[in-house]
């Protein structure tokens, strides 16, 4: 049961979530993935927040997208995208626009960065295009 | 079963592929900051992120926190969203108490106040979830059920081309979370849960999405004082990054969300 839980919360996040504009085909797909990176997190205590933000992705650019954080959370920021994206790379930035050192996972058009804010915030997440071409994204995050 | 077994493996994956990833080198323009996406739906932290960030700094007395009942019959479409917000946020600190009965009834009044939104039916229905986790002491859902009770409120707002009061729902949790945050850490200061209290951009947001609501809903006297309350606000949460608030930063800020929130539950709005 407890194992359920995950896909139950991501469903249910799935289902909820309150759409800035109408969603693609694409973006949705995109969004199912990115919950299925954070719902692995899920299994170590992290929450899905109930929230997320799809754009597209174009080569040899990013999406950022502002973030605010407490300091003293720990944080999982899960991307997902689809075809023709091919791969994908999510980092983090202070205020300042300074990277930090984050924890990281990457499966092809999948991928997530985890860290710890020293300081509460605004962090800016970005989610690059490493390879492929233009397509749909999907950003979430989870915190314990 | 192949769902499970393919999240397993993520999972797996996650683990074993862990390592320090990004170079430091990296650095962002200022322009390039100024262009980053901010949106409701994943800029602004949730009440419950607010609660778990200070309760890492030991016990907190969350019933200590409760308000009484505030009146859930207000005229006001703007006050009604504002206390629509503040009482979410009190949803979740019974969650962290862990108390069934006060969830239950606040349940019950966010039903109340979202109905004379006219918002939708579908809502009754969170209603009886909220009561069935309650009665399971079933409080990780519960939070869950918060979150998308607010969101499913915001939903429908936005269908009902009430997309300005969405703002203020979410401005009404923040209030209420931070009166909360401030008055648990005057009660036992630490400096480490006063560094949450550091959010000047989320305030600076905030502020900038009511300057973007109508002209009519900005000139109502409740929304234009919290809007203007909100810009002292913003000064009294903006800390340098390397310094914690002292307990004397920690009352300011407390006793200015304390007189935002007497004047957004208060029945008879400000003239």
């Amino acid at each position: 049961m407890k194992r359920c839980l995950p896909i139950f919360l991501s469903l249910f996040v799935l289902g909820t979530s309150i759409p800035v504009r109408a969603q693609t085909d694409a973006e949705v797909r995109a969004r199912k993935d990115a919950l299925d990176v954070a719902a692995a997190f899920s299994n170590d205590g992290f929450k899905i927040r109930d929230g997320h933000w799809c754009g597209v992705l174009k080569p040899h650019d990013h999406v950022l997208v502002a973030v605010n954080l407490y300091a003293g959370n720990q944080y999982w920021f899960s991307a997902g995208a689809v075809e023709p994206v091919k791969k994908i790379a999510v980092s983090v930035y202070d205020e300042t626009g300074k990277q930090v050192t984050t924890e990281s996972y990457n499966d092809a058009e999948k991928a997530a960065a985890g860290f710890s804010p020293p300081n509460s915030g605004q962090y800016f997440v970005s989610v690059d295009l490493v390879e492929g071409e233009e397509g749909s994204f999907c950003l979430v995050y989870s915190y314990k | 079963m192949i769902r499970l077994a393919r999240l397993g493996m993520l999972a797996f994956f996650t683990g074993v592929s862990l390592a320090v990833g990004a170079e430091e080198s990296g650095h962002l323009t200022a322009d390039q900051l100024a262009k980053a996406v901010r949106s409701d739906s994943i800029s602004i932290p949730t009440p419950g992120e607010l609660f778990a960030a200070l309760g890492k700094t030991g016990k907190t007395n969350w019933s200590g926190q409760y308000r009484g009942p505030i009146p859930v019959t207000y005229q006001n479409r703007a006050q009604i969203a504002l206390n629509l917000g503040g009482l979410i946020a009190d949803g979740f600190i019974a969650v962290e108490a862990k108390d069934s009965q006060q969830i239950k009834n606040i349940g019950s009044d966010i039903i109340k106040l979202a109905k004379a939104l006219g918002v939708s039916e579908k809502l009754l229905g969170r209603g009886n979830s909220i009561n069935e986790f309650a009665d399971n002491n079933e409080w990780d859902t519960l939070q869950e059920e918060l979150e998308a009770t607010q969101n499913e409120v915001k939903l429908s707002m936005q269908s009902h081309a009430d997309q300005d009061l969405v703002i203020l729902v979410t401005l009404g949790g923040w209030i209420r979370g931070t009166q909360v945050v401030t008055s648990a850490i005057i009660q036992k200061y630490d400096e480490r849960s006063a560094r949450v209290l550091r959010q000047p951009a989320l305030v600076h947001f905030m502020q900038s999405k009511i300057n973007e609501v109508s002209p009519e809903l900005r000139g109502e006297p409740l929304v234009k004082d919290v809007s203007q309350q909100l810009g002292e606000i913003e000064k009294l949460v903006s800390f340098p990054p390397d310094k914690a608030p002292t307990v004397e930063d920690v009352r300011k800020v407390n006793e200015a969300v304390g007189k935002a929130m007497t004047e957004i539950q208060s029945k008879e709005p400000p003239k």
